[in-house]
């Protein structure tokens, strides 16, 4: 009874919720179309205009707002995502399967690899460079960022792989063995393709997590900013609607991604189907 | 029998040790090694250009001796526990109407992704979009005029504390819907359905059936914000104009001036106030049994 009036009640609620997750964003793409390179981060849009949208792209007459250094930044922040994601992946592969038997010590082992994504990002980036400058390493967002970066995104394929293989049904597996396939051949043959969609969400998350990771980043790397540390930079300056402009950039680049991700998990998927299917045939 | 069946179990546990050994050692390396090198360098003698690693408490007396440091400290465990308030407060009706009251399993998917698509712009461009909407000139004060609720435009908005928590809240109370709404869906239907045919009201029936049940999902949820919370400095730096300090931004400043014993302390403070919180967490829910 009263969740008859409840449930609207709640409805409306949850309307203004997602107002206020997308509020910021919904002003912020509005003032990226702020005219330049007068206009500044605020309202009233003085003129629509794509201006700093060309700004990033440096297709805009030298102004008093300097462009930003965004596009190697991309490129590193890119290149350390996939290193990430192919690392993290296969060490959450090879863990995650290792704990399908219950050996001495897993259970140290397990809150050993969570304790990587519970640890804050400050304290990894922290502690990451003391052990670099007490030992005379050099700093680089491709060594020591990324061996931070790996610390946090292996727990997550970790977790998600050993969620896919518990529900994994071991006895295709056996049937390939007693049939004298090789452990190896088996794995690649059989298990492999079994666990693709879980593979493929690991990379997923390795790789968004890796890419937009920030706190770590900012003491483990040394001077070769990555892309979040490029646009932690203009914190500190006075800020231009070409960051803005830039934010809008970033998202629909994240969602290209997010696209082709959907892609390739739609057609594995389809391609387990038709496999199926070709068994039943068979 | 029993012994091929043994070696078959040893090589098997052969194996297992083989495919773990390249994660643990990696986590042990790279995680272990540098929270532990944290604690040592804690004690390490600092001077002005470098440090020594000749012990001492120097750094610890510093710090517990500065009014500065002591209330970036308590700075920071209080805007741990308004985010987290604000977070549930917030979230819980979120998740009560995905995971409960909606009933196709389609919507409530939707409504999850519609949560989590603002994940995919960067977390630093998402506390940047915060200053256009609060600032004096932004979004909120310009309609609050125009509504004419407010002759001047309020500016405490910005810069303040509350324009953190405003921050943090938004960019961290979806880890708070999600488990919620999680724990909310696997509610059988059917004792609640038993509660009202016995003629309890709505409130009863959330107060003795649907919140306890969905207490792990809100603990796993208090222990994702709380962990993202407390190493928080980037919204503080972004949003407060330096007028709150946490311990996050105390080691930031501390390692920009190369003081990296007194940021080694504030390293360990923080270790500690966090371990504490995950497992006062615990101790209210026991995790494996519910999961």
């Amino acid at each position: 009874m009263e969740s008859r009036v409840l449930k609207p009640v709640l409805a409306v609620y949850v309307g203004l919720f997602i107002l206020f997750l997308y509020g910021p964003f919904i002003v912020l793409t509005i003032l990226s179309f702020q005219q330049g390179p007068e206009g500044g981060p605020q309202f009233p849009i003085i003129e629509w205009s794509t201006y700093w949208y060309r700004h990033i792209f440096g297709l805009t007459p030298p102004s008093r707002v300097a462009p930003l250094p965004f596009g190697e930044s991309l490129i590193r922040s890119l290149t350390l995502a996939f290193m990430t994601m192919v690392t993290s992946t296969v060490l959450g592969v090879m863990s995650a399967q290792a704990f399908r038997s219950k050996f001495k010590g897993s259970g140290f082992v397990f809150y050993l690899i969570v304790l990587g994504m519970m640890v804050p990002g400050v304290l990894t980036g922290l502690g990451t460079a003391l052990v670099a400058n007490t030992m005379g390493i050099e700093r680089h967002w491709w060594s020591t960022a990324f061996v931070t970066h790996v610390v946090y995104t292996f727990p997550f394929a970790f977790l998600v792989m050993l969620a896919i293989l518990n529900r994994f049904d071991a006895s295709v597996e056996e049937a390939s063995w007693s049939l004298g396939v090789p452990p190896m051949r088996t794995f690649r043959k059989v298990t492999f393709p079994l666990i693709f969609p879980g593979v493929l969400s690991a990379m997923l998350f390795a790789f968004t997590l890796s890419y937009d990771e920030f706190s770590r980043t900012l003491f483990a790397s040394g001077r070769d900013q990555t892309l979040p540390l490029a646009i932690y930079g203009t914190f500190a300056v006075e800020i231009h609607p070409n960051v803005f402009a830039f934010g809008v950039l970033t998202t629909l680049f994240s969602f290209s991604l997010l696209t082709v991700y959907a892609v390739l998990m739609t057609m594995s998927v389809r391609r387990a189907g038709r496999a199926a299917i070709q068994e039943d045939i068979a | 029998m029993a012994e091929q069946i043994e070696t078959a179990e040893t090589t098997r546990n052969r194996t297992a040790y083989w495919l773990i050994a390249p994660g643990a050692v990696w986590m042990a390396l790279f995680l272990a090694v540098p929270i532990l090198m944290i604690v040592y360098v804690s004690f390490w003698t600092q001077t002005t250009f470098k440090i020594e690693p000749i012990l001492t408490i120097a750094s610890w007396k510093q710090f517990f001796s500065s009014e500065t440091y002591i209330g970036s400290l308590f700075t920071t465990v209080r805007l741990w526990l308004i985010v987290l308030a604000a977070t549930f407060v917030l979230g819980y009706p979120t998740a009560l109407f995905v995971g409960l009251f909606v009933k196709s399993k389609t919507l409530s998917t939707v409504l999850l992704v519609i949560c989590v698509i603002p994940f995919w712009t960067s977390f630093l461009i998402r506390v940047l979009a915060w200053r256009p909407m609060l600032g004096k000139e932004g979004a909120i004060n310009i309609l609050l005029q125009k509504a004419g609720l407010i002759s001047a435009p309020i500016e405490a908005l910005l810069f303040s504390e509350l324009s953190v928590v405003i921050g943090m809240t938004q960019i961290y109370v979806v880890f708070m819907v999600g488990p919620i709404a999680f724990m909310l869906s696997r509610i059988d239907r059917n004792i609640i359905e038993a509660a009202r045919d016995l003629g309890a009201s709505f409130w009863r029936i959330f107060f003795k059936i649907i919140l306890p049940l969905s207490l792990p999902g809100v603990i796993v949820g208090a222990i994702f914000v709380s962990v993202m919370v407390l190493g928080e400095f980037a919204t503080t730096a972004a949003l407060s104009g330096r007028k709150v300090n946490l311990l996050g931004n105390i080691i930031v400043t501390q390692v920009g001036s190369l003081k990296w014993a007194l940021a080694s302390v504030v390293g360990v403070i923080l270790t500690i106030i966090m371990g504490l919180v995950i497992a006062g967490f615990l101790r209210v829910v026991d995790l494996k049994k519910e999961l």
